[in-house]
């Protein structure tokens, strides 16, 4: 029985599938561990009558177009992935309802966002093209530094991002001159991470705005799905083994090195094993206390948890055009405070900041002729659900989805209440359910000043492996959150992982 | 940037990373908490298997009886899990060489869950595998594995009306009698209709408590339907349009079907013709069929075979033979194979596998997979059947014990 490999990769989901699938690209003779029946983890997709949902996805970053392909499409290109992807049309649209409100849809391209905003705020457009410029040295500063480019070199060809690396967004653009309306236009997107623009640092969001405005963004055919299927098939193509329905329940050392895990009452042995799994689950309950450096522990303690999600998923039999819908993406608000939006987060009643998308508008036939798939998300701190219980959980459940869609027809004037055909809701329970992430974390770590992209990177020598042979990938590793940042996890520490075994197969001959 | 704001970036950079050092260092070296809130509330509301135990059983003429189940605290399941009026558990069985799940809808409420109390109304299937097997050896005292709730026959606020017509035949009555009683429990608030059809007056599964709770309260409407013979105060023939319209509350209401597959098959025909919303009309557990054949587009030249079929299970592998007429599933329960399943209808997709060589036909009707899952070769395997000789790549679990 085959029990020895290369590389044993815990949890399928971004993360790990591309740690995997990178791992038996370089010759690897790899081993992909899954607990649930499919893979993707919160990537997934499921079906209700006649609609195939979108769990998750709103949009692939770094991905870019055949002729023009960006990191992510380059990663899938050498992994073998190939798939029709769609380009979604807009970046988004932004409405504050309250005081002071405004609703502005941002198309995409450089010069057509900074003219948009001119002409919602005049007197942006300065600060604006500035931001882009500083933007673009943002995206060739994390280039650099990954490329292993040292920072005295970074300063020199993207001296933006090393001016500004400490400092939060919503101060450069104050710097910069932005008027307040245009920069909390600006600063949508710190949803997608979780972090309000006072303390999210200025490079990460600036090389996000950017990236999403210039290169565009994308959405399988077939829901997130589709890509983690793919990815699964990448893999075996390689001739990597993909178990799914298999619970890790121990990493298992040796002489305080990582040597293996264990599965039922089989233990498989791994020369390097990655785990796609929140940190704090593995030290909790999976690995000897005793191998656990007191450091690791700090750090782990020292961090705290991300947000978890809730989403109501919305078949409708009604078309977007006869429902007069012609956004993919809605972000909407009381206030355009991001500061204000995140402490709101807490609270299961005040949180009034949510997304709606309409992937039709993104992926024309991803349900039935005439009507359309909808989905609204709305980040949760952790902790925010603590309180709900058993007995009170489907009421708190509804009254949310009730106020989701109340607010949405609210800010839109589009009624969507009586179309509904199919209605699915997801919590953070939902998450801990599928995911078994600790309360349901869907964003990895939250980002303190101390622990976002740069501090993390500048730190991934030392902390890549917190216990020899031992790596983590995904949500929770050296990036943030989202799609594209757990797939370029995935990839370097794939990467990582291997190249030891090369550094020690010279070693041993 | 000249050189005093790139000194002063680097030392700014510095900072930040003494700041995480000095994080570090003040941080608790305890240990971290092996539970969260979020986490705990799964294993009450979603619990992966129930441990439970017969406690009463109770009999309904010749062929049908309820069994009570309380939580085996012995295994560990010490509450059971809430549901919605309408959901079912799925069984987990072993007998003799086969381990095989069974479907039932909760035919209890959630208030009884609560105290401890699921229960499930079975009809005796003459030559089954399963409920002979329970008839002649379940008793109080027995003990079984079962899913948590699943199934998605319940009232939606946010999707359905407050009106509900359940159409339902023999022991499909079950997920209504649930919501008939929720409702006078004033745990469900929607105005229920049942149109349930029996062959015979003195036959009616469950027909006196039915009759029961829609005298106690106006919000539940039965009207038995027969179709074996003519009594007075009761309806004759088959569930029809007209029947529907005749009963059916004027304003906007919701259809629920469960049933045999031959009512289902009938009364579709029937219930398209009432042009209601699509979602409007709400079925479920109708996926099994020996006769896949009389599916359009099943390939005639399969029918009758026995095809060889190799079962890919982790690092392990076995050749099994699987017959043209029974699903890849039964295949793989008759080989002693613990495969993965839940619903048996080809909606939940628990038993997802991958096909990895071969062929197999799943009908239109019960094919809810995944467009990619049908893209890269997946099936449900309880609604797939094999049409050549097959290599099937089964994720069977490794994890608690599937079967108690």
């Amino acid at each position: 029985m085959a029990k020895n490999y290369d590389v044993i990769v815990v949890g399928a989901g971004n993360g790990g599938l591309v740690a995997a699938a990178t791992a038996c690209k370089l010759g690897k003779k790899t081993l992909l561990i899954e607990r649930h029946n499919l893979p993707g983890g919160a990537a997934s997709s499921f079906v209700r009558g006649r609609f195939e949902f979108e769990t998750a996805l709103h949009e692939l970053a770094a991905y870019g177009p055949k002729e023009k392909p960006q990191g992510i499409r380059q990663m899938f290109n050498w992994l073998g992935v190939d798939l029709a992807m769609h380009e979604i049309p807009g970046a988004y649209r932004y409405i504050i309802t309250g005081k002071d409100g405004f609703d502005v849809a941002l198309p995409n391209g450089r010069e057509a966002v900074i003219d948009k905003i001119e002409e919602v705020v005049p007197g942006s457009r300065a600060g604006v093209s500035k931001l882009f410029d500083y933007g673009e040295e943002c995206i060739k500063g994390y280039d650099l530094l990954q490329a292993g480019k040292l920072l005295q070199e970074v300063a020199k060809l993207a001296p933006a991002f090393v001016k500004y690396a400490t400092v939060p967004y919503d101060q450069v653009l104050a710097e910069l001159n932005i008027p307040l309306k245009a920069r909390q236009i600006l600063e949508a997107y710190w949803c997608y991470i979780g972090i309000p623009s006072d303390t999210f640092e200025f490079p990460y969001f600036a090389e996000m705005l950017v990236t999403y405005v210039e290169n565009g963004a994308y959405a399988p055919t077939n829901r997130s799905h589709e890509i983690t299927t793919a990815l699964v098939h990448a893999i075996q193509a390689n001739g990597g083994d993909v178990w799914f329905n298999t619970e890790v329940k121990r990493v298992l050392t040796q002489d305080g090195q990582a040597v293996g895990v264990q599965v039922g009452n089989d233990q498989i042995y791994g020369r390097q094993v990655i785990c796609d799994l929140v940190p704090n689950t593995v030290y909790a309950k999976m690995i000897d206390p005793a191998v656990v450096p007191e450091h690791t522990l700090k750090l782990t303690n020292a961090r705290q948890l991300g947000t978890s999600g809730y989403l109501v998923y919305l078949g409708l039999n009604k078309s977007p055009e006869e429902l007069g819908i012609k956004d993919y993406s809605v972000f909407i608000s009381s206030t355009g405070d991001s500061r204000t939006q995140y402490e709101r987060m807490n609270t299961l009643d005040q949180n009034d900041f949510m997304i709606m998308n309409c992937l039709n508008i993104a992926v024309p036939g991803c349900s039935p002729a005439g009507t359309s798939l909808l989905y609204a998300t709305q980040l949760y701190r952790d902790g925010s659900w603590d309180q709900v219980t058993a007995e009170n959980y489907d009421e708190v459940k509804d009254k949310i989805a009730r106020r989701v869609i109340k607010q949405y027809e609210d800010a839109t004037g589009i009624k969507i209440s009586d179309a509904v055909e199919e209605v699915a809701i997801a919590t953070p329970e939902t998450f801990a359910r599928y995911m078994r992430t600790p309360n349901g974390d869907i964003y990895g770590y939250y980002g303190k000043k101390w622990g976002q992209t740069i501090a993390r990177m500048a730190n991934l020598d030392k902390e890549a492996q917190p216990i020899p042979h031992l790596y983590f990938c995904g949500g929770s590793s050296f990036m943030m959150d989202g799609y594209s940042s757990a797939y370029f996890t995935g990839f370097t520490i794939g990467k990582m992982a291997c190249a030891a075994l090369d550094k020690e197969g010279v070693k041993n001959e | 940037m000249n050189k005093n704001e790139e000194q002063a970036a680097f030392t700014k950079l510095g900072e930040l990373n003494q700041r995480r050092q000095e994080e570090i260092n003040a941080a608790a070296a305890t240990d971290l908490p092996k539970t969260y809130p979020m986490n705990e509330l799964v294993k009450a509301l979603h619990p992966a298997t129930q441990y439970l135990k017969v406690t009463e059983i109770i009999d309904h003429g010749p062929d049908a009886k309820s069994f009570v189940f309380a939580p085996d605290k012995d295994k560990g399941t010490t509450k059971l899990a809430t549901f919605q009026p309408g959901q079912y558990i799925s069984l987990r069985l072993h007998i003799g060489d086969s381990y095989v799940t069974r479907p039932y809808a909760i035919r209890s409420t959630p208030l009884q869950a609560k105290e401890g109390k699921y229960v499930l109304t079975m009809k005796l299937v003459n030559g089954g595998f399963v409920t002979p097997y329970i008839w002649k050896n379940w008793q109080v005292g027995t003990t079984v594995a079962a899913s948590g709730p699943a199934g998605e026959l319940f009232y939606e606020p946010l999707r359905d009306g407050k009106n509900i017509v359940a159409i339902a035949g023999g022991s499909g009555i079950t997920p209504f009698y649930s919501m008939a009683q929720a409702i006078l429990e004033n745990t469900l608030d929607v105005n229920l209709t049942i149109l349930y059809g029996s062959r015979r007056h003195d036959n009616i599964l469950l027909g006196d408590e039915l009759q029961g709770i829609a005298e106690q309260t106006n919000r539940v409407k039965l009207v038995n339907v027969l179709s074996d013979e003519e009594v007075p105060g009761f309806e004759h023939g088959f569930i029809s349009k007209d029947l529907i319209e005749k009963y059916a509350p004027a304003a906007d209401y919701s259809i629920f079907i469960s049933g045999p597959s031959v009512m289902y098959q009938f009364v579709m025909k029937e219930v398209a013709q009432l042009h209601l919303a699509p979602g409007r009309v709400r079925h479920e557990l109708n996926g099994n069929t020996a006769a896949p054949d009389q599916f359009a587009g099943y390939p005639a030249e399969a029918k009758g075979k026995t095809f060889s079929m190799t079962v890919i299970t982790r690092d392990q592998s076995k050749t099994i033979p699987a017959a043209a007429n029974e699903s890849l599933l039964i295949a793989l329960e008759r080989a002693g194979i613990i495969a993965p399943s839940m619903c048996r209808s080809g909606i939940c997709s628990a038993c997802r596998s991958q096909v990895l060589d071969g062929h197999t036909f799943t009908p239109t009707e019960f094919d809810h997979r995944r467009a990619a899952d049908r893209e890269f070769g997946y099936v449900n395997t309880c609604v797939a059947y094999p049409t050549s000789d097959l290599t099937l790549k089964v994720p069977v679990h490794d994890y608690a014990n599937q079967f108690g």
